[in-house]
């Protein structure tokens, strides 16, 4: 009997033990193929089809004072922004959330106009409002539109050419690859599947080191003639087993799924058996790093309930490198692919943008990856070596 | 065979260091049944883990078959069936998937797993539930199914720790006939127990300890001798030095 012998028949029982369970078995493997499809989908759909009729549906426009300017009034209305009387108190109705803009005629509007100094209008929102954005910048069009025009007709009566004020001309070029453009709406495609690359296998893998304890079963496994070490490799791979046909699942799904989008944002996200087979090999380091890491805890924590207490933490773990990028954007260097989190949240979206990865950013990668998952299981073997692990009284 | 020599073991609690095992030597022949008796708390499981290599003594050493446990505590594991205190059972196998799972662990081909299985199944009376999910087992059933995942490598040398522990009258009495069977085939039988009864019916060596130390051992016979009672109730009693913890 060797140790590759005991490995393979300890995985084979674990998945044995986990198939028979239909309970977790959905959980585990069909909850996240399932979700995650509908939620990514859904809220696309869901942005983009606001962001649709906020820009083509009329613009309802509250304007206080409206009858001291009676031509930008009609101008607006040439925009799709239907002007609506004066509320009592409108700052109150932004705060409320009834409205998303208001707009501010100065008294002093129609002196100044005719006078040819600059009139004041204020537009009333609340920039922390996600929803707003759209109209605010619907408004400001349009008076930055009728400003334009007002000016240029000023300049002519005086006999000026009326570009003469510009003294230079600012164009945009969007070099972003329509694919990029697409990529950024899955910005949190990316924790998604780390996430579940994490922790995908944590159930099985706390049942099997802190479970087994707990229902009494460790101690005579560990009384056989088999290898410490060898048992609990062999409950690592169980777990990184499911895990990865977990991740195969939500993989497919996505692939099926973005398959019935017809047009939209989503359209054209590489999700060909490449991009799959790439973003697999991306997260296999993951699935290792989590069960792992969680077979450390579970060896060294008396129950199972002490092992769970550690997941709200370990949630956070794949949140890190988002909320570092959004507060640091960086451009990727190869450091970069030796940090975990931040390495696969970076070559998921390469992948998904269709960006090329060099064969030296994989080979620091998988490299780095591999390592720390090995540095993690000698640790957790040291442990499971331990006297008071089989012990659980 | 297997000896243990002058064994200690000691914990840090949160009262303080408790030695749980202070001075534990015996010799359990081959072809014997040799039996640990004490009240609970005595030191006897901690003794038995010490023996199939769970737990590193802190003096002293353990020999099975002339094999030293600590050096070569694998091959020591390998001549051992051992049932432990703990006897959790896996409830989405079946008995015999249980059994077999440790079969194979020991490196075992699937023709001599099942042919074991049936023959241990038959010693220890257990082909009605064979075949179940181990979920919903009585504590008898589980016992059986773990004595018998312990033998599947047919041991020579068999360690039970209090085996007839919450099992009915009869379970164990088909239980004594098994250990005597185990005795008869010519293997070194290890058990340990609280019941003066039962080790009193069994054995041909006991062991009596007390708060972690050796105070009497011998046969029924010179036990009786030692102590000058005559009967072996109030020879234990005395060996012991209080009637704790010592009647089932």
């Amino acid at each position: 009997m060797n140790a590759l012998h005991t490995l393979w028949t300890v995985m084979a029982k674990e998945l044995l033990e986990i198939f028979r369970d239909r309970k977790i078995l959905i959980n585990g493997l069909l909850m996240s193929p399932l979700l995650f499809p509908i939620l990514i989908l859904g809220m696309g759909s869901l942005a983009e089809n606001r962001a649709r009729t906020q820009l083509e549906s009329a613009l309802e426009l509250p304007v206080i004072n409206a009858d001291l300017a009676p031509n930008l009034v009609a101008f607006l209305a040439s925009q799709n922004i239907t002007v609506e009387p004066a509320p009592k108190d409108p700052e109150a109705l932004i705060r409320e959330q009834e409205r998303d803009v208001i707009l501010r005629i100065d008294p002093e509007f129609a002196d100044d106009w005719r006078g040819s100094r600059a009139a004041t209008v204020e537009i009333l929102h609340d920039s922390s409002r996600q929803d707003s954005q759209i109209p605010v910048r619907r408004v400001e069009a349009a008076l930055q539109g009728y400003g334009r025009q007002a000016g240029a007709l000023r300049l002519m009566m005086r006999g000026i050419d009326p570009t003469l004020p510009n003294a230079i001309s600012v164009s945009h070029r969007d070099i972003a690859t329509p694919e990029a453009r697409r990529g950024m709406l899955l910005a949190f495609l990316p924790y998604l599947l780390i996430l579940s690359a994490f922790l995908g296998g944590a159930y099985l893998v706390v049942d099997a080191t802190a479970g087994e304890r707990e229902r009494q079963s460790l101690e005579p496994l560990l009384a056989t003639a088999a290898g410490r070490g060898a048992i609990m490799s062999g409950k690592i791979a169980a777990a990184c087993a499911f895990g990865m046909l977990a991740l195969l699942l939500t993989l497919l799904s996505f692939k099926i799924s973005f398959a019935f989008v017809g047009s939209g944002p989503l359209k054209g996200v590489d999700v060909s058996m490449v991009a799959v087979g790439k973003l697999l090999l991306i997260l296999l380091p993951m699935v290792l790093l989590g069960t792992t890491l969680l077979t450390l805890i579970s060896a060294s924590v008396k129950t199972v309930k002490e092992a769970q207490s550690y997941m709200a933490f370990l949630m956070l773990l794949p949140m890190l490198p988002t909320i570092i990028l959004l507060v640091n954007p960086v451009k990727n260097q190869l450091w970069m692919f030796a940090t975990p989190f931040l390495a696969q949240n970076q070559l998921i979206l390469m992948v998904l943008r269709q960006e090329s990865v060099s064969l030296q950013q994989w080979g620091v990668y998988l490299a780095a990856g591999f390592g720390l998952g090995a540095l993690l299981w000698a640790i957790a073997a040291r442990l499971y070596h331990r006297e008071s692990l089989a012990i659980s009284a | 065979m297997i000896e243990l020599i002058d064994l200690h073991k000691q914990f840090k609690t949160k009262a303080g260091v408790v030695k749980a095992v202070d001075g534990v030597g015996f010799t359990a022949k081959d072809g014997a049944i040799t039996g640990l008796l004490g009240p609970n708390g005595a030191g006897k499981t901690t003794t038995l883990r010490m023996l199939y290599t769970l737990m590193q003594p802190d003096r002293g050493s353990v020999r099975v078959d002339g094999r030293d446990a600590a050096r070569e505590a694998e091959a020591v594991r390998r001549t051992l069936g051992v049932l432990p205190d703990a006897r959790g059972v896996y409830k989405r196998l079946s008995a015999r998937e249980n059994i077999a799972y440790f079969g194979r662990l020991y490196g075992l081909d699937e023709a001599t797993i099942r042919q074991r299985t049936d023959k241990l199944a038959a010693a220890l009376g257990m082909e009605d539930f064979l075949d179940r999910p181990t979920e919903g087992f009585s504590q008898g059933q589980r016992t059986k199914t773990a004595i018998a995942r312990a033998l599947i490598h047919d041991p020579r040398n068999v360690v039970l720790d209090e085996p007839t522990n919450g099992l009915d009258v009869m379970t164990t009495r088909g239980l004594r006939e098994f250990l005597k069977q185990l005795r008869a085939e010519g293997r070194c039988v290890i058990f340990s127990s609280h019941i003066m009864q039962e080790v009193a019916a069994l054995c041909d060596h006991i062991v009596v300890i007390a708060k972690g130390r050796v105070t009497a051992q011998g046969s029924p016979d010179a036990l009786r001798e030692q102590t000058g009672e005559a009967n072996l109730e109030d020879a234990f009693v005395k060996a012991i030095g209080s009637e704790e913890g010592l009647f089932a």
